[in-house]
């Protein structure tokens, strides 16, 4: 061990088995958390908030301690946490667009034909192979101009 | 491995170390070096997987009710048991880096190999399930027949449900191998305080595979 004395790195900063065994308890308990709040019955976006909340707990759990990123070189956080941060832009973008889309009502583009619900694979997205909401109206008009529905 | 042959046994039982790197300075130099390179290696391993989630959450949002239906018919009794054994198989691998960290070799190798067994368990749980899942013929694509999923996107969900946890499954592969070459080095008694970086780092890996898991499991089955 005099080996290591001299580093003064994370040697001797570790976690003992006692404290790698009180994490293991602390994720089979918040595993069992997440699945008993999964019976309840509540809105499903309450649901994917709950287990997402104890993911996350139990993730930081997992990287703190049995990987050991609590007493890590500074350098190993950054890396870790911007990979997570990217993850998120990814998310956050791509989340967006999806949820803000609506059908185009105000280009010149005439309606989809209705499509026949039963010939098509079970796999279109809803709104897929009805007409839009509204019709357009009428050629001349500036796309710009109108407004959202 | 011909270096490992002709180190010595020191006197605390444990090989020498291999020699330092000549463009390293210190052993904890080299080590933090290999340990930020395993880090680098994670974060884009994070990544990875960060496309898969976010395809889960986009068809999720086209698809509701197809998600719900079809979560409800994956095995929670599957679901939650793998979700045990990746945890405990975290534990001792956390334990294994511990006890190589302080040269007891030989403890290390009998946790990564109950570790090891804890992989090849999830595996089988996972092959039960993906059984099941040809049976009822509930699979991606045009081979999606399951009658019992009647709103829009049941194909979707299993394509979104075969990729990620096959992706999964696959790290556990190569999880389980990494864990395997550790464990015949430790058996070896090539690991000492100056010396555990395969052990750390391997086990870097485990944790990924069950980090990733960790999000899996609510995602898929519980949600």
């Amino acid at each position: 061990m005099a080996s290591t004395t001299t580093t003064g790195g994370h040697a001797h900063k570790e976690l003992g088995p006692g404290r790698l065994f009180l994490n293991w308890a602390a994720l089979i308990v918040l595993t069992l958390t997440t699945f008993g709040v999964s019976q309840i019955k509540m809105p499903v976006n309450y649901h994917l908030a709950a287990a997402l909340c104890i993911s996350v707990i139990k993730v930081t759990l997992v990287v703190l301690f049995f990987m050991h990123l609590w007493h890590s070189e500074g350098i190993n956080r950054i890396v870790f946490v911007t990979s997570f941060v990217f993850l998120l832009v990814l998310m956050f973008f791509v989340m967006a667009d999806v949820g803000t889309r609506f059908t185009l009502s105000n280009s010149r583009i005439p309606p989809m034909p209705r499509v026949d619900q039963t010939m098509m694979p079970s796999g279109m997205p809803p709104g897929m192979g009805q007409p839009p909401q509204r019709r357009p109206e009428g050629p001349g008009q500036h796309p710009g101009k109108a407004g959202h529905p | 491995m011909q270096a490992s042959a002709v180190r010595k046994m020191t006197p605390e039982g444990w090989l020498e170390p291999p020699p330092l790197p000549h463009h390293y300075d210190t052993v904890e130099n080299h080590q933090n070096a290999l340990r930020f390179g395993m880090w680098l290696f994670l974060g884009t391993e994070v990544l990875l997987f960060a496309g898969i989630f976010v395809g889960y959450f986009v068809f999720r949002t086209y698809f509701p009710e197809a998600f719900e239906q079809a979560g409800r018919h994956l095995s929670l009794f599957w679901g939650t048991t793998n979700t045990l054994l990746l945890l405990t198989s975290s534990l001792t691998v956390a334990m294994a880096h511990y006890n190589a960290e302080h040269g007891k070799n030989r403890n290390a190798f009998w946790l990564l190999t109950v570790s090891i067994l804890m992989g090849a368990g999830f595996l089988c749980v996972k092959g039960i399930e993906y059984h099941d899942k040809f049976v009822e013929a509930a699979l991606p694509g045009k081979f999606f027949h399951f009658t019992e999923i009647t709103a829009p996107g049941g194909p979707v969900f299993y394509v979104v449900y075969f990729f990620s946890t096959g992706l999964h499954a696959l790290h556990v592969i190569v999880g389980m191998s990494l864990l395997t070459w550790v464990a015949v080095r430790c058996w070896r008694k090539e690991f000492s305080p100056t010396y555990y970086s395969p052990v750390e780092n391997a086990g870097l890996y485990w944790h990924l595979v069950d980090l990733v898991w960790i999000f899996l499991y609510p995602l898929l089955y519980l949600v």
